[in-house]
Formats: structure tokens, C-alpha cells, sequence
């Protein structure tokens, strides 16, 4: 059997986008992101666990300009998994299946997880 | 594990990891601005500890199945499957004994 004449299943860069497969595949990304930053938060309370001096280069670390970008960048994928994940849940329970309003709900969950980082960040950080 | 379990468990997880995780990312963020001693502070509270330590076993848990899942889609290699799925599932167990171990008696 020649496996090269087979046809091969059409890569992502293949489709046309819809806002559907656009989320199912941020989806997938955000949860992998989100296992690192389970992994790099392990490393933080191993950096807590050594005690002062290296906990401060830690801080130091994490407050530099690309810190916080990664900082921000967790946050904005945990948001973005959690929400997806209950349009997920929801479709689990047979709710949400409509064309309409499944693209609804997935520019809702576009939207809120952007606000959600935004409004975490600002809060927590004591801007507001 | 059959699918049926694993699917079951999935989202079992799911549903106890989306509230604690929104939580803990809030007190991250909110850690990052304290110094040592308000961090060491912060984990004194057995609440959060136990918290953060269901986040650590609950949150590898989820991310063990749904890798395996990622990786049936994704490595068409049996063998290099196998061994994927291995560390995944050693590397699930390791870390979240080590954040047990330390939360509470290092920290």
C-alpha cells in the first residue's frame, strides 16, 4: 500500500475560518498554555520555598516588562479556557447547538475574556 | 480507564477547576506585588493551601486527559504515543506531590 497517494485530512491552514473553529482551536492552545503556566507557577512556589533572597530575584523577574506580559498572557488564557470551557459544558448538556447562537456565544467568550484579564489586572494590581 | 469514565471525570474536573481557577490567578497576580514575607503570610492560611493544593491535582488531572486526547489527534506513532502519555502521566503525579510537600512543610 503506497500511504503517499492517500488522501491526507486538510491541514488548519486549509480551512476558512469561522469564528467556530477559530475557538475550538484557541481552546486547545489555551489549555496546553495554561498546563506551562500551571508548570511555571510550580516554579514560583519552589522559588517561595528557597527562601528570601531568591524569592525577591524572583519578583524581580516576574515584574520586568516580559514578566508581566507573561503574567497577562496567563490570565488572559485561563479566561479565555474557563469561559470557552463552559460554552463547552453547556453544549454538553445539549444547550447551544444553533448555528446563531453558538456564534454569539463565541464572541461572547471572545469578548468577556479580554474584559476579564483587563478588569483582573487593573483590580488586582490596584488600579482601580 | 474506559472513555466513558474519562469523559465523565473530564468534566468533573472542569466544573471543580473553572472557580478555583479564577481565584487562584487573582491571588497570583495579587502575590506578584508582595514582597516574601506577605507571600509566606499568605500561605499560612490553611484555606488556601488546601485550595491551591486541589488546583495542583485537580488541574494536572484535567490536563492529563485532555493531552492524551490531543496527543491520539496529533502523534501517529504508537510507540512515541505511549511514551508521550507516560511522562504525562509521571509528570502529573510528580508536581503535584512536590506543591504538597512543600505547602506544607516548607512553606
Amino acid at each position: 500500500m503506497n500511504d503517499i497517494k492517500n488522501p491526507l485530512s486538510p491541514h488548519l491552514q486549509i480551512y476558512r475560518w469561522h469564528i467556530s473553529s477559530l475557538l475550538s482551536i484557541t481552546h486547545r492552545i489555551c489549555g496546553v498554555i495554561n498546563l506551562l503556566a500551571l508548570i511555571f507557577i510550580f516554579f514560583w512556589l519552589v522559588a517561595l520555598s528557597l527562601g528570601e533572597s531568591n524569592y525577591e530575584l524572583f519578583l524581580l523577574t516576574i515584574n520586568s516588562f516580559i514578566g508581566k506580559f507573561i503574567l497577562i498572557g496567563f490570565a488572559w488564557s485561563m479566561s479565555f479556557h474557563v469561559l470557552s470551557g463552559i460554552r463547552h459544558l453547556a453544549w454538553d448538556l445539549g444547550y447551544g447547538f444553533e448555528i446563531k447562537t453558538a456564534n454569539i456565544s463565541g464572541v461572547i467568550v471572545i469578548i468577556l475574556s479580554l474584559a476579564i484579564t483587563i478588569i483582573f489586572w487593573l483590580l488586582a494590581r490596584g488600579f482601580i | 480507564m474506559n472513555e466513558t469514565r474519562k469523559w465523565i471525570l473530564h468534566r468533573i474536573s472542569a466544573v471543580i477547576l473553572a472557580p478555583l481557577y479564577v481565584w487562584f490567578y487573582f491571588s497570583l497576580i495579587l502575590l506578584s506585588m508582595k514582597n516574601y514575607s506577605e507571600a509566606i503570610y499568605f500561605f499560612k492560611n490553611p484555606l488556601f493551601v488546601i485550595l491551591t493544593i486541589i488546583v495542583f491535582f485537580v488541574g494536572f488531572f484535567h490536563a492529563k486527559i485532555s493531552l492524551s486526547e490531543i496527543f491520539e489527534d496529533y502523534i501517529q506513532n504508537q510507540k512515541i504515543k505511549d511514551v508521550a502519555n507516560l511522562l504525562t502521566v509521571i509528570l502529573s503525579i510528580i508536581i503535584p506531590i512536590i506543591i504538597l510537600i512543600l505547602l506544607m512543610y516548607k512553606i
